[in-house]
């Protein structure tokens, strides 16, 4: 048992889940997709969630303040970036 | 107690500005220089412009508020990293991408001093104050990734800037080391 946090075009919300807290990220993405459509998570229900809405999306299994399992299923945060400094190769180590 | 906030940006200049009264000695890093177009994200006033990022928010924070912060107006990298991390009792890290935000991982840990991060997605609707041991930077999905330049994300900006100053203080006060996870819907601890 984990519990899944899914944080979805700036809402977030726990969803309980019969998972190995070690399954794959791609199954952590696929099953999210699901249960977000099925309308299981409170607050975050979208019916015609496209199968492919957390592509890109990061997985961080941490546990939480009681010793709890918890999956992090959220967007990238690397504020942003570009211009220079921020682009690969470019060596720098820039600040905004 | 010194505190190092390193990138004066968006994240890092509103969170300065929430630190003014902790009583810790800070010291501010970074190389860029306020352009009028980060008036509208970005803890700065229009006299700053053209100024250090740096040197402005410690100008700003000393005839505003009398608060005394110590300007490093270079760029965080592998060999002065150590020297700017000097004396230092915690690190922030307000960096915009992944290879800065490694390079002052690298060098905390080398150190064993506290690092505590904050970063922002780029559509402004998520954000994570997260300490060190548990953050792995991520990179934008394409170089040049549109940023928070418009004032649009600004109300984001000040609650994950809020998230990580109380995390400062926090930590200033007993070392606690508490995350956050900022979202449309609130600010959540999650350690």
């Amino acid at each position: 048992m984990a519990i899944l946090n899914i944080t979805y075009q700036g809402q977030s919300a726990d969803y309980e889940l019969e998972i190995d807290y070690q399954a794959s990220d791609a199954d952590v993405r696929r099953i999210a997709v699901e249960v977000v459509r099925s309308g299981g998570v409170r607050g975050l229900h979208i019916a015609g969630l496209r199968t492919d809405a957390f592509d890109g999306f990061v997985v961080d299994r941490l546990r939480g303040a009681r010793g709890e399992q918890r999956i992090y299923l959220r967007p990238k945060v690397p504020f942003g970036a570009g211009e220079g400094a921020a682009r690969p190769g470019a060596g720098g180590a820039g600040a905004r | 107690m010194r505190v190092v906030v390193c990138g004066v940006g968006a994240l890092g200049s509103t969170t300065v500005a929430l630190c003014r009264s902790l009583g810790v000695e800070l010291r501010l890093v970074d190389f860029d220089r306020v352009e009028s177009k980060n008036l509208a994200a970005q803890w700065f006033v229009k006299p700053s412009v053209g100024k250090n990022k740096a040197e402005a928010a410690r100008l700003q924070l000393a005839n505003f508020w009398g608060t005394r912060a110590e300007a490093a107006p270079v760029r965080l990298v592998a060999n002065n990293a150590a020297q700017l991390l000097d004396g230092c009792d915690l690190a922030v890290d307000c960096f915009d991408n992944a290879d800065s935000r490694n390079v002052l991982s690298e060098a905390a840990r080398a150190r064993q001093l506290p690092l505590v991060h904050a970063a922002l997605a780029a559509d402004g609707t998520f954000g994570l104050v997260r300490w060190d041991e548990r953050f792995v930077a991520d990179r934008e999905d394409v170089a040049g990734q549109a940023t928070c330049e418009g004032g649009e994300h600004l109300p984001m900006i000040g609650l994950i800037s809020a998230a990580l100053a109380r995390a400062i203080q926090d930590f200033v006060k007993d070392g606690a080391r508490h995350d956050y996870m900022v979202s449309l819907s609130g600010v959540a601890r999650t350690g």
